[in-house]
């Protein structure tokens, strides 16, 4: 795994800075800013979860900022509900609902994903800690994306420092179906700085972006890279929170998107027996 | 109250002894661990700042918190 990430992870910084002839597209997911931590859901947990974004300061024309379909971006209103739940101590699973308001018109369904997110290793036995993401995606198409079906693979990195959380998640993704089929692995990033204030409130930075296809990066001023400065916590009755307001940082990215998203964690009764400390990856 | 050593790396036995699942959960540590009924838990944590460490049952709001301090 590490070997994997030292060789891939080069190319694919490197691929941020070059320049290249083809635009950006579906590296950034507006369905879901999150950034993902090593650690997964606890066995037996269901989580219930709400991710919203709107875009108060976007783009005019379809296939530009978080638009990857014919929809534009300004006023778009992103709309997710995440169910997740732990298989075992280090393996959760996940399915979503997307849907979406563009800006004059209805909410309606932009698609669904399917997911496997797991962490190795318990934690601090490496320097770093590392997880792994799988995730095949489908979009109502022309409108929402271009691409019809994608997979998704990210390793993720939280490494820990006092009060301090700083996570990393390249994203590689791959279209199966649609516009792009074909194509290299798209590289994106989401990543993830947190500072443990209280339960109530914390402040937080998030970073989401992408340079394009790997071998044949976008233009940087085409790119999209974005920073939320964020608060997060917990409410009463358990339900937890993350507020941000994101910037865009380039010509191709919206200029600034809302995100709310309110979850939920309860119990709900385990499928597989305990697998911390035996087995089930490490 | 659990008394610990700052600056080393520790293991935590969390064990249940009760009749019902628990979570031990401490937001400053970053650890959240459900622990089956007559089941015994290692949480490994990291070399600790002197300090006090809140830690809870987050599956009974009625149990008192209890704190690791790390001296």
């Amino acid at each position: 795994m590490k070997h994997f990430l030292f060789s891939i992870l080069p190319l694919s910084l490197l691929s941020l800075v070059a320049l290249g002839p083809l635009k950006c597209s579906a590296q950034v997911d507006p369905w879901e800013f999150e950034v993902y931590p090593y650690a997964t859901t606890p066995r037996g947990m269901a989580e219930f979860e709400t991710d919203n974004a709107v875009v108060t300061s976007g783009h005019s024309e379809g296939g530009e900022g978080t638009a990857m379909g014919t929809f534009a971006s300004q006023k778009m209103w992103f709309n997710a509900y995440e169910f997740t739940y732990g298989l075992t101590d280090r393996i959760e699973a996940a399915v979503y609902l997307a849907m979406a308001q563009p800006n004059g018109g209805q909410l309606q369904w932009a698609g669904e994903k399917f997911r496997f997110r797991g962490r190795l290793f318990d934690e601090d036995v490496l320097p770093v800690n590392v997880g792994w993401y799988a995730e095949l995606e489908w979009h109502k198409t022309p409108q929402f994306d271009d691409a019809a079906t994608e997979l998704e693979f990210r390793p993720i990195l939280e490494k820990d420092i006092g009060p301090i959380s700083i996570m990393l998640n390249p994203k590689f993704e791959k279209v199966l179906s649609g516009v792009g089929r074909g194509k290299s692995f798209e590289f994106g990033y989401v990543a993830g700085v947190q500072y443990r204030w209280t339960r109530r409130l914390s402040p937080g930075l998030e970073f989401y972006g992408g340079s394009g296809l790997i071998d044949q990066p976008d233009r940087i001023s085409d790119q999209q890279h974005y920073v939320f400065p964020t608060i997060w916590g917990e409410l009463p009755g358990g339900l937890e929170y993350n507020f941000g307001v994101g910037y865009g940082l380039t010509r191709g990215s919206d200029r600034v998107i809302v995100k709310f998203n309110l979850e939920l964690e309860r119990f709900v009764g385990a499928l597989f027996k305990s697998s911390e400390g035996r087995g089930w990856f490490f | 109250m659990i008394n610990v050593s700052a600056g080393v790396p520790l293991t935590v036995k969390v064990v249940n002894g009760s009749k019902e699942r628990i979570e031990f959960e401490s937001f400053k540590l970053n650890r959240e661990k459900v622990v089956e009924p007559g089941q015994t838990l290692v949480v490994r944590l990291p070399a600790l700042r002197p300090g006090s460490y809140d830690f809870f049952d987050d599956f009974h709001a009625d149990v008192p918190e209890g704190a690791i301090v790390a001296r």
